[in-house]
């Protein structure tokens, strides 16, 4: 209730719309592009969760996609090996949970030290390096550089169907972490990334907060990446590699750093485009290439987009409040 | 009676440069003590150092008995220590109201009552509540700097130069309110301001080149023009 009491009418319509809008797309679409959509809301939560990390933190995580990838693989070798049904899924899913939870408070206490950021997204790209590595080589539980084809619950077969269980997850974890974010320690977390030393004489143990902030985004990242593994129906190594990390990254760029919504949009941008490029490889062989024009856009972003699309929007929206606040306390006056 | 805080002989660094070489003070409970001297005289730092924020070598810094050197800022901080830095910080991206809350250990009625009080106290921060802290002037965004550090059951505060920066007129009622501040809050206080010092303080220590120097009552002091221009260069 408190969630809905705090939109305004106008934003509350607005996500009505696009809720109905979302709800009849894939009776109307081809499966490719009920596919390509489910993709973006699942990129979306991972997107989400490393803007966690690198908006409310300031943390740079280069092995983000440890948690991403490990949650794809835990929920393949669960279906593999203890059956494809329901009651497996919540296993994998608790089995993810305990396992990122673990994981990111293993990765923080390494890498919250000290040291700085440089040296904090050095050691984070080298444990997930690791991680990837192990995956590489244990070769009967992952299949290695083959990949792990699985089969998954009948109730996520249907591609349909799938869609919005993919809607729902997105909705959910967007709840999820946006009352996180509006919690007291989202708020710390807030006041850590614009200054973590004035964070610390107001009496916060900043690395503690830090902690938090890396195991509820690898949680929310490896619950995404079930859902990309059962959404693929296969498991590989490339979802623990920084490649998969530098995704997050482009797509909390691209839409907005420390705004969370921002990556729902960077998701549909990046998504859209990556497919609308290999739909041109028949035209050029370039267009195979997608990663080069990739490079190219995260360098358009970070020179003359910082603050992303939704950034840009909230910026606009702020200074247009605050024009309308100090209008009004000049009247008062 | 013990004092509520007391450095003794302190020494501290930053790398290779050793700024405090030998700060002795003690603050009672209720007092406004200011910390005088000229500029780069060591007055910050020593501030800092209480924090945590500098190195300490040698000597020591009490609070209530308790030593707090080597200790993190954030327990310096829970042990009831308030800083207000002399660049405010205040987060410039979040509002008044977030500033206020992040500074609340909890939202309890005590907490919430003290809110109320230095909202009261600075009535600009009551009006602008829900602006951001970038869009605040000088003035204001050091109102609500000090005002963090009343919202909690801090047992000190420590204060680094308010009046900087900031117009005679805005000085003068932060004068009006830190001395108001100063009835129910002990405040260890660095200024340039010799008027604003002389408003707010009972007594004083000086530091010259991070050495305490002098130390009296601000009586005592307004009285001695020579000891005035001597360490601070008043006229």
């Amino acid at each position: 209730m408190k969630l809905l009491n705090n939109m305004d009418k106008k934003t509350f319509l607005a996500l009505g719309v696009l809720l109905v809008v979302l709800s009849i797309i894939p009776h109307f679409s081809k499966l490719s592009t009920i596919t390509l959509i489910s993709r973006i809301f699942i990129l979306a939560v991972y997107g989400m969760s490393y803007d966690i990390l690198r908006g409310y933190t300031g943390f740079i995580n280069l092995g983000h996609a440890l948690f991403f990838g490990s949650g794809a693989y835990i929920a393949g070798i669960f279906f593999t090996n203890f059956g494809n049904n329901l009651v497996v899924f919540g296993m994998a899913v608790i089995v993810t949970v305990v396992f990122c939870s673990l994981a990111a408070y293993i990765m923080g206490k390494i890498v919250l030290r000290g040291g700085g950021v440089i040296a904090a997204a050095m050691i984070t790209l080298a444990l997930g390096e690791i991680v990837r590595n192990i995956a590489e080589r244990w070769r009967s539980v992952t299949m290695g550089a083959d990949g792990l084809p699985f089969k998954i619950p009948d109730v996520f077969r249907d591609r349909i169907g799938f869609y919005y269980y993919a809607l729902i997850f997105l909705i959910i974890m967007t709840v999820v972490l946006r009352q996180f974010i509006l919690s007291p320690t989202g708020r710390v977390l807030m006041a850590i990334r614009e200054n973590e030393q004035r964070a610390e004489f107001l009496g916060y143990e900043t690395s503690k907060y830090k902690l938090i902030g890396l195991q509820v985004a690898g949680i929310a990242s490896g619950l995404a990446g079930i859902m990309f593994g059962i959404l693929n129906r296969f498991a590989n190594t490339d979802l623990l590699s920084v490649q998969q990390t530098l995704n997050a990254l482009l797509i909390t760029l691209v839409g907005g750093t420390g705004t969370l919504y921002g990556a729902i949009v960077g998701s549909a941008f990046v998504n859209a485009v990556q497919n609308y490029l290999l739909n041109l490889r028949s035209v050029h062989p370039i267009f195979e290439r997608w990663l080069l024009f990739f490079g190219a856009m995260y360098v358009i972003v970070v020179l003359f987009m910082p603050e992303g699309f939704v950034g840009l929007w909230n910026k606009y929206m702020k200074e247009r409040r605050t024009k309308k606040n100090t209008k009004a306390i000049e009247k008062g006056l | 009676m013990n004092p509520l805080l007391k450095a003794e002989d302190l020494v501290s660094y930053i790398g290779l440069y050793t700024i405090l070489q030998g700060v002795s003070v003690e603050i009672h409970q209720g007092e406004a003590v200011a910390l005088l001297g000229r500029n780069g005289a060591g007055k910050t730092t020593f501030l800092r150092t209480i924090m945590g924020l500098v190195n300490t070598r040698s000597g020591s810094i009490k609070l209530d008995g308790e030593s707090i050197v080597g200790k993190p800022t954030y327990e310096i901080a829970k042990m009831g220590i308030g800083y207000v830095p002399e660049d405010y910080g205040v987060f410039d991206e979040l509002t008044i109201e977030e500033n206020l809350k992040i500074a609340m250990w909890k939202e309890d009625k005590p907490t919430l009552e003290k809110r109320d009080y230095v909202l009261d106290l600075f009535p600009d921060l009551k009006v602008a509540y829900k602006r951001l802290a970038k869009t605040l002037s000088g003035g204001q965004r050091q109102m609500l700097s000090i005002s963090r550090a009343l919202v909690n059951e801090n047992k000190i505060i420590l204060i680094d130069e308010p009046s900087k920066g900031l117009a005679p007129v805005v000085i003068e009622r932060l004068a009006l309110a830190l001395k108001e501040i100063s009835k129910s809050t002990t405040i260890l206080l660095v200024e340039q301001n010799f008027a604003l010092a002389c408003a707010v303080a009972e007594r004083y220590y000086m530091i010259d080149e991070g050495k305490t120097v002098d130390e009296g009552t601000i009586k005592e002091l307004i009285e001695d023009t020579e000891l005035q221009r001597k360490h601070l260069g008043v006229i």
